[in-house]
């Protein structure tokens, strides 16, 4: 066991050395742990159990995070070996065998990981608890104080890493043989040079990045080219293309734009331009990897923590557009109305700002005419006068006004959907109701509604005249429809309604889809955010990782600078700049993927993303810009050492 | 003849309380317009010590520094990065040459750092790529050049500025006996022909034979100067031989 003590020495002695390297697997695990024991956390899982939806996207995440983690712990393994290796050839070199150097390397790799693992747990366990707290508050539950570690997320956190910790063991122990003596000493020393680039490959980057811009911006349904490739492979196609075209981008698009500018020696030769931009020429080809990774995790956080976020914003405009009252219900029994509106009168929370009882008329109708792409043609509408219309959307603040002569009707769908939904202005419907039989022509598309779309169906406004005409020979169904204050925390008298109406009654309120987008969006934000965060903090590392190695590695050309007269602030200023880039090409790459793919999923989705986007790139760029004046800081104070 | 570097009472001591080392004791120097000079000693004797202080880059404990009638001791970093920049070229025995740039951008570099016009840039590293031979790699990077090659670079960048001095030290250090030859006849000719003022540090006696003059520093202070005056360069060589035996240090 003499070299396991070798190994447990060595850690010991170069603590500091081995700290980031501990500190990012420490990172990464806290982070599984805590993710972990929130998806095996009683309160949530008792809170999600209706939705199989949830459990499934936390276990997408989950496989998402692993990858991530995986990728990340990784990175610092490379990043830390390759600081090693002189360490590793003076081992040889004293006459340590090979075997047993990378025994060595193997178990302090692992004693490492065990130690990481240990104290990830412990953190992870702390953390976990307040990221529930915060949670069940997003998703708008009061906050339970049970706390217990769930050993599932234990056990399940071990395996994942000792998994990861074995595989870069076996990797380190394998370092040993995979190099010449000589290599191991000359490895910083690596020759880097002049990089190529041809004009073909940097215009082979453009075409991929714009086939997977133009596919993704394609409207779906009516699209050639998605039907002509398949709609299931046309995302991974948009994937693949953006991925490659971005590589080549990184790869030689920008090495061919930087050799552009070296040929305008006005400018070129100009002050600190000449090192920032030969500096950046020479290391942006080794960095395109990195940087594609980058481009393409900020493209993929910023999506998803816009998406969520979006859901999450616009769930209280969602849950308006289904209940324009705040409750509503279907009027079987006047006495149990009357009940009903004895209880809001009683409750002090609430103050009533309108209270209509509205008379509509439930007919079904033949839609066969309408071109109707979804569900059934036989379908129940709701039939309200234009009087009625006119009274409820002047309550609800609307500044539409109906006016219908005739046969000629308005429709009513907050649910509709560009190109899904029939083509309703134009269309005739023919309604038989007993022995009368009328053609409707649609003459107005609105897309919302006046009456809870839970309470009532798609609704029909029709003129007053055929209304009552109408009414004499079918049953009138009357509607009670409540406006009140304070509907978004109307738990106890929602409660104190639904025990008093039958099922058959239609009940429907905003708090009841407000609270359940709250829950479901809710937890889809956090999913969004914690990954977001993570990996906003992992590619703001790895960058920073980067720049450090090479700022120990620019550090002889920076003295030969200050030798021939750059004074520090010129040297601050090429840093400034050379960092910049950086920073800011996998960003703004990055913000324009992200941009595409949210642009396709509002389409999609026919919201307005525009204002949590545009929230999400601004916190996203300001964790950015700190980072950015960080690392800055710190290679300056490197190279001027 | 105009003085162009004059060092009074330089002195540097390194460590702190109690464990005190003086690396140059008591140094006075004067170097005119023009001169080739040479400072010879044995290793630990302070020559490099001496140059980093004359060439601003380290700070000397006590004394006075002028150069081209500018006093540089407390000058602030940014003045003290212009006047090396304006005032001195170096030539390092490891070349320190950039990598990431081309030979030509290696050599205007310090042209482009003060904003020389682009014109007047060509024109200056043609001039100067001819002086030394090197038009024929200009496009060419550090690693794809030979070891003379580097050092006629590093050379071009330190005159192209037409500095008032030239600091050498050890040039020849890394090169074959052939480069070497080569550099300092280069050297010589610029100091002939352009009347340029060279100090060159170096342990290599063949390297000294080329000066005019040559310091002898043992133990932080000057031991011996001697001329070479109407002496060939084969005299003088020998000359340096015998002063380097009487010093005991040994060429090395």
């Amino acid at each position: 066991m003499t070299l396991f003590r070798i190994a447990r020495k060595n850690i010991r002695k170069n603590f500091t050395n081995y700290f980031l390297y501990v500190a990012s697997m420490i990172f990464s695990i806290v982070i599984y742990f805590t993710f972990v024991s929130l998806k095996y956390d009683e309160a949530i899982t008792a809170a999600t159990e209706s939705s199989q939806k949830i459990s499934s996207v936390f276990n997408a995440a989950s496989v998402v995070l692993i990858i991530f983690v995986a990728i990340f712990i990784w990175y610092s393994n490379s990043f830390f070996t390759r600081k090693r290796k002189k360490e590793i050839g003076l081992y040889s070199l004293l006459g340590v065998r090979k075997k047993q150097i990378g025994r060595l390397l193997f178990y302090e790799n692992f004693l490492m990981g065990i130690i990481a693992l240990f104290i990830g747990v412990l953190l992870g366990s702390v953390l976990s608890k307040f990221f529930v707290t915060i949670l069940m508050k997003v998703m708008g539950y009061d906050v339970i104080a049970t706390f217990a570690i769930s050993t599932n997320a234990i056990i399940n956190t071990i395996i994942i890493f000792i998994l990861i910790i074995a595989i870069t063991s076996i990797y380190g122990y394998r370092l040993i043989f995979r190099f010449k003596l000589i290599d191991l000493f000359q490895a910083d020393k690596e020759g880097e040079k002049e990089p190529k680039a041809s004009f073909f490959i940097a215009v082979l980057a453009l075409i991929f990045i714009g086939i997977g811009y133009w596919l993704a911006l394609q409207n779906i349904l009516e699209s050639e080219a998605w039907r002509k490739i398949g709609i299931m492979v046309t995302p991974l196609v948009i994937i693949l293309s953006v991925i490659l075209g971005t590589y080549l981008l990184f790869n030689t698009l920008i090495v061919y734009l930087l050799k552009l500018t070296k040929k305008n020696k006005r400018r070129f030769w100009k002050g600190i331009n000449i090192i920032s931009t030969s500096q950046l020429l020479y290391r942006i080809k080794g960095n395109a990897r990195t940087l594609t990774i980058i481009s393409i995790l900020s493209a993929t956080t910023l999506t998803a923590v816009g998406a969520s976020y979006s859901l999450y914003y616009n769930n209280k405009g969602n849950a308006e557009l289904a209940n324009p009252n705040s409750i509503m219900f279907i009027q079987q029994d006047e006495h149990l109305a009357n009940k009903v509106n004895d209880k809001i009168l009683q409750e002090e929370k609430h103050q009533i700002i309108y209270h209509k009882t509205i008379p509509t008329m439930q007919i079904r109708v033949d839609t066969s005419s309408l071109n109707n792409l979804m569900g059934e043609s036989i379908q129940e509408y709701t039939f309200i006068s234009t009087k009625t219309f006119n009274e409820m959307a002047g309550l609800q603040g609307r500044k539409d006004r109906l006016s219908l002569e005739g046969n000629h009707a308005a429709i009513l769908d907050a649910g509709y959907y560009e190109g899904l939904s029939p083509e309703y202005v134009g269309s005739s419907l023919s309604l038989h109701v007993d022995s009368i039989a009328e053609d409707i022509t649609f003459k107005k598309l609105l897309k919302y509604n006046v009456l809870n779309t839970k309470t009532a169906n798609i609704t029909v406004v029709i003129g007053d005249d055929l209304f009552s005409k109408l009414e004499k020979e079918t049953a009138l169904v009357n509607m009670e429809a409540y406006k009140i204050t304070n509907e978004n925390n109307a738990k106890e008298i929602n409660e104190v309604i639904e025990s008093i109406l039958p099922d058959d009654a239609s009940f429907s309120s905003f708090y009841n889809d407000y609270s359940l987008g709250m829950e479901t969006s809710g937890l889809i934000i956090f999913i969004g955010a914690f990954l977001g965060l993570v990996f906003l903090a992992a590619t703001g590392s790895i960058i920073y990782f980067k720049q450090l190695t090479e700022a120990n590695s620019d550090k002889g050309r920076y003295n030969i600078l200050h030798k021939i007269g750059v004074n520090k602030r010129e040297v601050r200023k090429s840093i400034a700049k050379q960092v910049f880039f950086i920073f800011a090409l996998p960003l703004f790459v990055g913000i324009a993927h992200s941009a595409v793919a949210l642009t396709a999923l509002s389409r999609l989705m026919q919201t307005n993303l525009l204002i949590p986007v545009f929230i999400c790139i601004g916190i996203y760029m300001l964790i950015y810009v700190i980072y950015y004046f960080l690392t800055v800081r710190t290679y300056y104070k490197i190279v001027t050492k | 003849m105009k003085t162009i570097l004059q060092a009074k009472n330089v002195q540097k001591v390194f460590g702190a309380k109690g464990n005190v080392y003086k690396a140059l004791e008591d140094i006075d120097l004067e170097i005119k317009e023009g001169e080739f000079i040479g400072i010879m000693g044995p290793s630990g004797a302070g020559k490099s010590t001496l140059l980093n202080v004359l060439s601003t880059i380290d700070t000397p404990s006590a004394g006075d520094i002028i150069i081209n009638g500018q006093q540089i001791i407390g000058m602030k970093e940014k003045q003290l990065a212009d006047f090396r920049r304006n005032q001195l070229g170096f030539i390092f025995q490891d070349y320190n040459l950039l990598d990431t740039l081309t030979v030509k951008e290696n050599i205007l570099l310090p042209l482009a750092l003060s904003k020389v016009p682009t014109s007047e840039i060509k024109k200056r590293v043609e001039k100067i790529a001819r002086t030394f031979g090197i038009n024929e790699i200009l496009d060419k990077y550090p690693y794809h050049i030979s070891g003379g090659q580097k050092q006629r670079t590093a050379a071009s960048r330190a005159i192209i500025t037409n500095p008032s001095l030239i600091l050498a030290d050890e040039p020849t250090g890394a090169l074959d006996s052939k480069s070497a030859t080569s550099l300092l006849e280069s050297l010589s000719m610029l100091n002939e022909q352009n009347h340029s003022t060279i100090m060159m540090v170096t342990h290599d006696a063949y390297a000294a034979s080329f000066c005019k003059r040559i310091l002898f520093i043992k133990d932080g202070m000057i031991d011996v100067e001697i001329h070479k005056l109407q002496q060939t360069r084969q005299e003088f060589y020998q000359k340096i031989l015998d002063v380097l035996a009487s010093l005991g240090g040994g060429n090395i």
